[in-house]
């Protein structure tokens, strides 16, 4: 018997059919081997696919939105999938189906659906019943932000340190400019050459 | 960009609060972010719910924004703002689930 779990959001849900693992000592209502998932959005074709689609499909979605919201060009292309904006409120979706002769789907979601179906994401993410070793998601931010996010402020304890104590070395040394006089060495010079 | 005469400088405590407390704020007000974004979405319908919200937006902006400001001049301009309020819109939508307060986090770092 299979477990099924759903996440809804407004005009969006996703469902996932999987089994849990047994071998894990998992609960019953656990899933761990996803069989199928199925997302359903209101007035669009049921999209459906195994779990090695999920995942892709998933990440197209999560880079998409950060694009989006970044000003950069949102577009995104794959194998499986490809999205665009066709224009600041409306994004096309092509979803090219694995199997040989089978014609891509092609769907126009606004930002409503959108949002929606990164909620539904959003959630299978959070979901505490569905143990899964799930890709790096994070990939979708940039490195120069995740840089930034976890080490902005160690960055700058790491950095302030040091360069004080350059500071502080360069304003000592220069101090000892006083000890040294340039007219003594001249003196000295006139000695030894007395031309 | 605020119409104050302090230039008070956000601690970082504050500004995660109220990252929390906007995050809270999106998940309560999610129906309504949606169908404003919703009423954009169609050209040929009736945008009224879109038009009452730029015209709320703007009272607020010129009540509390410097408006001689000239980014504040440009989030007045109706010709130039849909962008803005419609990528702040998403940006809020995206952020509500349990782990938006990092998602949020994440979108504001990187502006």
């Amino acid at each position: 018997m299979q477990n099924k779990l759903s996440f809804h959001q407004s005009s969006v849900s996703l469902e996932i059919i999987g089994l849990p693992d047994y071998s894990n000592n998992e609960n019953n209502d656990q899933i761990s081997i996803i069989s199928q998932w199925k997302l359903t959005i209101i007035d669009k074709p049921l999209i459906e696919g195994k779990i090695e689609h999920l995942w892709p499909i998933m990440n197209a979605f999560y880079i998409y939105s950060n694009l989006l919201i970044k000003n950069e060009i949102p577009l995104i292309e794959s194998k499986l999938i490809d999205i665009k904006a066709d224009n600041l409120h409306i994004h096309n979706i092509v979803l090219k189906s694995s199997k040989p002769n089978v014609k891509p789907l092609i769907l126009k979601i606004g930002n409503s659906l959108l949002s929606d179906t990164i909620n539904c994401f959003d959630q299978l993410n959070e979901s505490p019943k569905v143990r899964i070793k799930k890709p790096d998601l994070h990939n979708n931010i940039p490195k120069k932000l995740r840089f930034g996010l976890n080490n902005k402020v160690k960055f700058f304890n790491f950095i302030i340190p040091p360069f004080i104590a350059i500071c502080s070395l360069i304003l000592f040394s220069s101090s000892f400019i006083y000890f040294n006089n340039p007219f003594e060495n001249i003196e000295k010079k006139e000695l030894i050459n007395p031309e | 960009m605020r119409r104050s005469f302090v230039n008070n400088n956000i601690k970082p405590n504050e500004f995660y609060a109220l990252i929390r407390i906007t995050v809270e704020m999106s998940k309560y007000l999610y129906p309504y972010i949606r169908e404003i974004l919703k009423s954009k979405e169609d050209p040929e319908e009736n945008s009224v719910i879109w038009d009452d919200f730029n015209k709320r937006f703007i009272e607020l902006i010129k009540e509390r924004f410097n408006i001689e400001s000239m980014r504040v001049k440009k989030l007045l301009n109706q010709a130039e703002n849909d962008e803005i309020i419609i990528k702040s819109l998403l940006t809020l939508s995206f952020c509500i689930s349990n782990q938006g307060y990092q998602k949020l986090k994440n979108f504001l770092y990187d502006f």
